[in-house]
C-alpha cells in the first residue's frame, strides 16, 4: 500500500466541493440573477411535472431542467450524488416490477414518476447552487419569510465550512490515537471503524462549538440583531433586471412549448 | 476631558453564582483615554467591560446594584441596542463574532440592523479606517488571523461607536498582527477621539500603547494610574500575575531604579546609571551553541514539495523543494509568517499527509509505507487548539487513549507517570474542556507524551496564553524534552524560541531560508526583518548595549551581568 494525495474522492475535496457548492463560486447563468426570480423559476419547473401524464412532456421538461443544470454548473460531487440516486432508482424500479410480475405498462409508470422526481430534483439543484447565502438569505426575506428563518440560513452556511474543518480535526485526531486493526474483508472493519469515529467525533465537536457559539449569540445582540429594522434596507439591494426577465421568459416558453410537444406527439 | 464612563458603587452576580462577580466597582474612564484593564484570571475584567455596553445587566440578567453612566444613559434604564451605537466591543474569540458570509456584508451588518440608511457608507468607511476595503469581497473563513480580527473590528467600528473595547487582543493573533491592530487602536484614539479600552495581560503592550491602566482584583479595581506609574509598580502587579516586562527585570537585577517603557529607554537608563555590563567576555557560552555530534536522525525530508487545491480549483504550492534531518536531541523551532508553510511542514513529518513530491523518513519509515494511524506511533502531532485534542470526558481518558488502544501492558502506570510528570494528577478526572489555558496546554503534552513518541509535533503550543503560564509551558517542554528524542515546535512566539529552542528553522514562501542556533538568529538583522520577527526585549537590550553573546533570557541576563555586578559592589 502506498499513500499518496488525492484531488479528487478524498475528505479534502468533498469539503471543497461543498463550499464551491453551498457559495456559488463556479458562477454560472442563475448566478448573476436576483433571487427572487431564481426561487420563482425554480417553482415554476418544480410544479410542472406534477401537471401531466404524458411521457413526452416529462422527457421535455426532463432535458430542459438538465439543460439548466448544466448552465448553472453544477459541480461533480452533487452532480455525481444525483446521478447515482437517479440509477439505483431505476434500477430498483425494473426489478420491483419484474418482481412483483408487472408488465411494460407498471416499469413505465414507475419510470414516469422517477423521471418527475429527477425532473424537480436537477431543477432544485440548478436553483440551490447558484444561490449564495447572502443572496438566498435576502431573496426569503424578500417573499415574507421571517427575519429569524432568513438570517438561520445564512449563519447556517457560515458555520459550515467551521463544522466542516472540525470534524476533520477530531477525526484525523480519534484515527491516530484510537486502536489500530486490520482492514478486514473488502476494507469493511476499517469502515466499520471509521463509522465508530464519525460518531465519536460528535462528542467533541458539540462541545467545543458550544463555547464559541455564546460569543455569537452577544455579538448578535450588541450588533442589533434584535432590533430587526434593517429588512426594508436589505430587500432594497435586490433588483430585477433584463437577464432574470429574460431567462423566466424563455423558461415559461419552453414549458408551454414541452406541453405542445406532448400533445402533439404523445408517448404514452 | 469629559468622563466617558462612570461607574459608582456597581456590583454584579450572575444568575446562579454564590458570590457577587464585580463588588462595588466605581470608576471613571475620561474620554480619549487608552485604558488597559489587567488582572488575574477571575478578577472580573471582562465582566466589567460587558457592563459598558449594556450586556451586563441586559442579556446577563443578574442581581445587579449601584449605577453605571455611558456618554451620560443611565446603562441600567437604556437597551443594549441604544448602547451598542455608543460602545463597540471586540470579543477575544473573535473569529465567532462574524456571521456574515463576506467580509462587507459583516462590517455592514450593525448599521444595517439598525436601519441606518447609510449603511453603506459606514462600512466602507469602516474599512478604509483599518486599510482592509480591498477584503471587502472575500469570504470570512478565507482571512487570516490578523484580517479576521481587524474585521470585527471594522464591524464595530461602522457603528461609530465613542468606545471601543477590545478583549485579550494579543491571544489569537501573531505577534505581527498584534502589533498591527495596536497600531490601528492607536490611530483611532488618536485621530478619532475614540476611547480605546483594551484587556490586556502583555505587559509590553501596555506599556507600549496604553495611556492608563486598571488593575482588577476580586472583582474591584485595585487603582487606576497612569501608565508610567502603574509601570513603576513591578512587584505589586506581579503579585497579581502580570510579571514585569523583561527590560524591567533586567534594570532591577543591577539595582537601577525605573521603569523603562521601551528597549531604548532601558539602555540609555542603564548606561546613565554606569550600570553597563562590559563587553562581557567573560561570559561561557552555554551548551546550546556549542557545537556537538548530530545524533541519530529521527526524520529526514528529502526534496519535499507540497501544495493545496484552492476553492477556486487551482494547486496553491505551500513547500518547494525543501530538505531538512532532524536528529535526536534537536530541538526545533520553525518560524516564519501565517503562510509560510510550518503547519504543511510538520503535518507532513508526522505522516498526518504524505507530500506530493520528495520523501519523508520518520523514525526509519517511509510514510507512504504506513497509515498515519500506524506512523502516530513514531510521531504525536499536538493541534494548535487545545480543546481539539480533547476526545473523551476526562483528562485521564485522553492520555490512556493512544497506549491503551496499543495494548501497552503498562498503559495505566505510564498514564499515572504521565500526568504526576505534568502537574494534572489532581485534575484528570476533569474533562479537559474546562481547564484554565496553561491547564490545557500540559493536558495535551501529556497526550502527546504517553504516545511515547521518537518526535513530538507542537503546533503554537503557547498561543493564547496569559505570561505566566507561557512560562510554565516552556518550562515544561524543557523538562520533557529529555523523555522524547526530538521535538518541532511551529511558533510565533520568540520567548518560547530563545528560552527553549537549539535550533530555528526560519520558513518564507514554503522555502527554508535559514538553519540555526537562535542566537545566530537574533544578531541577524537582515533575516529578523525579512521573516517578520521581533525579538525579546531582553535580547534586543543585550544587543542594544553591545553585549556578545547576548543572552536570550532574563536569567542568562542575571548570569552575564553578575560579574558587573560584584565588580560594582566590590
Amino acid at each position: 500500500m502506498s499513500r499518496k494525495t488525492r484531488d479528487v474522492l478524498s475528505v479534502e475535496w468533498v469539503k471543497l466541493e461543498l463550499i464551491r457548492t453551498a457559495y456559488a463560486t463556479r458562477g454560472g447563468l442563475f448566478a448573476k440573477m436576483d433571487p427572487r426570480m431564481v426561487i420563482g423559476w425554480y417553482l415554476l419547473l418544480a410544479v410542472a411535472p406534477w401537471m401531466t401524464h404524458n411521457f413526452t412532456t416529462i422527457l421535455a421538461l426532463f432535458v430542459l431542467t438538465a439543460a439548466s443544470a448544466a448552465l448553472a454548473r453544477v459541480g461533480p460531487l452533487v452532480l455525481g450524488l444525483f446521478l447515482f440516486g437517479f440509477i439505483t432508482d431505476f434500477l430498483y424500479a425494473f426489478l420491483a416490477a419484474w418482481l412483483f410480475g408487472g408488465d411494460a405498462n407498471t416499469a413505465i409508470a414507475l419510470i414516469e414518476i422517477n423521471l418527475k422526481l429527477a425532473t424537480v430534483s436537477l431543477a432544485s439543484i440548478a436553483a440551490f447552487v447558484s444561490l449564495d447565502p447572502e443572496k438566498l438569505s435576502t431573496g426569503l426575506l424578500a417573499l415574507g419569510a421571517p427575519e429569524l428563518l432568513a438570517f438561520g440560513v445564512s449563519y447556517g452556511y457560515r458555520m459550515m465550512p467551521i463544522l466542516f474543518e472540525e470534524f476533520g480535526i477530531v477525526f484525523t485526531g480519534l484515527r491516530l490515537r484510537s486502536a489500530p486493526g486490520p482492514r478486514g474483508f473488502l476494507g469493511l472493519r476499517a469502515l466499520w471503524r471509521w463509522g465508530t469515529y464519525a460518531v465519536q467525533a460528535f462528542y467533541p465537536i458539540f462541545l467545543n462549538t458550544a463555547k464559541s457559539v455564546r460569543t455569537t449569540v452577544e455579538s448578535l445582540e450588541t450588533r442589533g440583531f434584535t432590533a430587526n429594522q434593517g429588512r426594508e434596507l436589505r430587500i432594497a439591494r435586490l433588483s430585477i433586471g433584463g437577464l432574470d426577465m429574460a431567462v423566466v421568459g424563455v423558461t415559461v416558453v419552453a414549458v408551454v412549448a414541452a406541453f405542445g410537444l406532448g400533445t402533439r406527439w404523445p408517448l404514452g | 476631558m469629559t468622563a466617558l464612563i462612570e461607574l459608582d458603587r456597581l456590583s454584579f452576580r450572575y444568575p446562579g453564582a454564590d458570590r457577587d462577580t464585580l463588588r462595588n466597582v466605581s470608576l471613571t474612564i475620561e474620554e480619549g483615554d487608552f485604558v488597559a484593564v489587567i488582572g488575574g484570571n477571575g478578577s472580573g475584567k471582562t465582566t466589567l467591560c460587558k457592563t459598558f455596553n449594556g450586556l451586563v445587566p441586559h442579556y446577563w440578567a443578574g442581581d445587579f446594584a449601584g449605577e453605571a453612566r455611558v456618554a451620560g444613559l443611565d446603562t441600567y434604564e437604556s437597551s443594549v441596542a441604544e448602547l451598542s451605537g455608543i460602545v463597540g466591543y471586540v470579543y477575544q474569540d473573535f473569529q465567532n463574532q462574524l456571521v456574515r458570509p463576506r467580509v462587507r456584508d459583516e462590517v455592514e451588518f450593525g448599521p444595517m440592523n439598525f436601519g441606518m440608511e447609510d449603511f453603506q457608507a459606514r462600512g466602507a468607511e469602516a474599512m478604509a479606517m483599518l486599510g482592509i476595503d480591498h477584503l471587502a469581497e472575500r469570504f470570512v473563513w478565507q482571512l487570516s488571523g490578523g484580517q479576521a480580527h481587524l474585521t470585527a473590528l471594522a464591524s464595530v467600528l461602522s457603528m461609530r461607536p465613542r468606545i471601543i473595547v477590545v478583549d485579550e487582543p494579543v491571544a489569537e493573533v501573531d505577534p505581527a498582527g498584534a502589533h498591527a491592530l495596536y497600531e490601528r487602536l492607536t490611530q483611532l484614539n488618536r485621530d478619532h477621539g475614540i476611547t480605546v479600552v483594551v484587556i490586556e495581560h502583555h505587559a509590553e503592550f501596555i506599556s507600549q500603547y496604553a495611556k492608563s491602566v486598571i488593575l482588577m482584583d476580586d472583582g474591584a479595581p485595585v487603582w487606576h494610574l497612569p501608565v508610567a506609574e502603574a509601570a513603576a509598580r513591578a512587584d505589586e502587579l506581579a503579585t497579581h500575575g502580570i510579571p514585569a516586562p523583561q527590560i524591567v527585570d533586567a534594570c532591577a537585577a543591577l539595582d537601577v531604579p525605573g521603569a523603562p517603557r521601551t528597549v531604548a529607554e532601558a539602555a540609555t537608563l542603564l548606561r546613565d546609571a554606569g550600570a553597563v555590563p562590559r563587553l562581557a567576555s567573560s561570559l561561557r557560552t552555554d551548551d546550546a551553541a556549542a557545537p556537538h555530534a548530530p545524533g541519530r536522525p529521527v526524520v529526514t525530508a528529502s526534496s519535499l514539495s507540497h501544495g493545496y487545491r484552492t476553492v477556486a480549483g487551482d494547486l496553491m504550492p505551500v513547500l518547494h523543494d525543501v530538505d531538512l534531518a532532524i536528529h535526536a536531541g534537536d530541538r526545533v523551532a520553525l518560524v516564519g509568517g501565517n503562510g509560510a508553510g510550518k503547519s504543511t511542514l510538520m503535518r507532513l513529518l508526522g505522516g498526518l499527509q504524505v507530500p506530493r513530491g520528495g520523501s519523508i523518513v520518520l523514525d526509519g519509515v517511509d510514510t507512504r509505507s504506513r497509515s498515519s494511524a500506524r506512523l502516530a506511533d513514531h510521531a504525536a502531532y499536538l493541534f494548535q487548539r487545545p480543546e481539539q485534542m480533547f476526545l473523551k470526558d476526562s483528562v485521564r481518558a485522553d492520555v490512556r487513549l493512544h497506549p491503551a488502544g496499543r495494548g501497552r501492558p503498562d498503559a495505566d502506570a505510564l498514564v499515572d507517570r504521565v500526568l504526576d510528570r505534568v502537574r494534572l494528577t489532581d485534575l484528570a478526572d476533569r474533562d479537559g474542556r474546562t481547564l484554565s489555558g496553561g491547564q490545557q496546554r500540559r493536558a495535551t503534552l501529556a497526550i502527546g507524551l504517553a504516545m511515547s513518541p521518537a518526535l513530538l509535533l507542537a503546533d503554537e503550543p503557547t498561543a493564547s496564553l496569559d505570561v505566566a503560564s507561557r512560562d510554565s509551558v516552556i518550562a515544561m517542554l524543557d523538562e520533557l524534552s529529555g523523555t522524547i528524542a526530538a521535538a518541532v515546535v511551529a511558533t510565533h512566539d520568540m520567548h518560547l524560541v530563545a528560552e527553549w529552542a537549539t535550533r530555528v528553522i526560519v520558513l518564507e514562501h514554503g522555502r527554508i531560508v535559514a538553519d540555526l542556533p537562535p542566537r545566530d538568529l537574533f544578531a541577524d538583522d537582515a533575516l529578523l526583518a525579512q521573516a517578520r520577527l521581533v525579538p525579546p526585549q531582553i535580547v534586543a537590550l543585550g544587543r542594544e548595549l553591545g553585549l556578545d553573546p547576548v543572552p536570550l533570557s532574563v536569567a542568562g541576563w542575571r548570569d552575564a551581568v553578575a560579574p558587573t555586578r560584584t565588580e560594582a559592589h566590590a
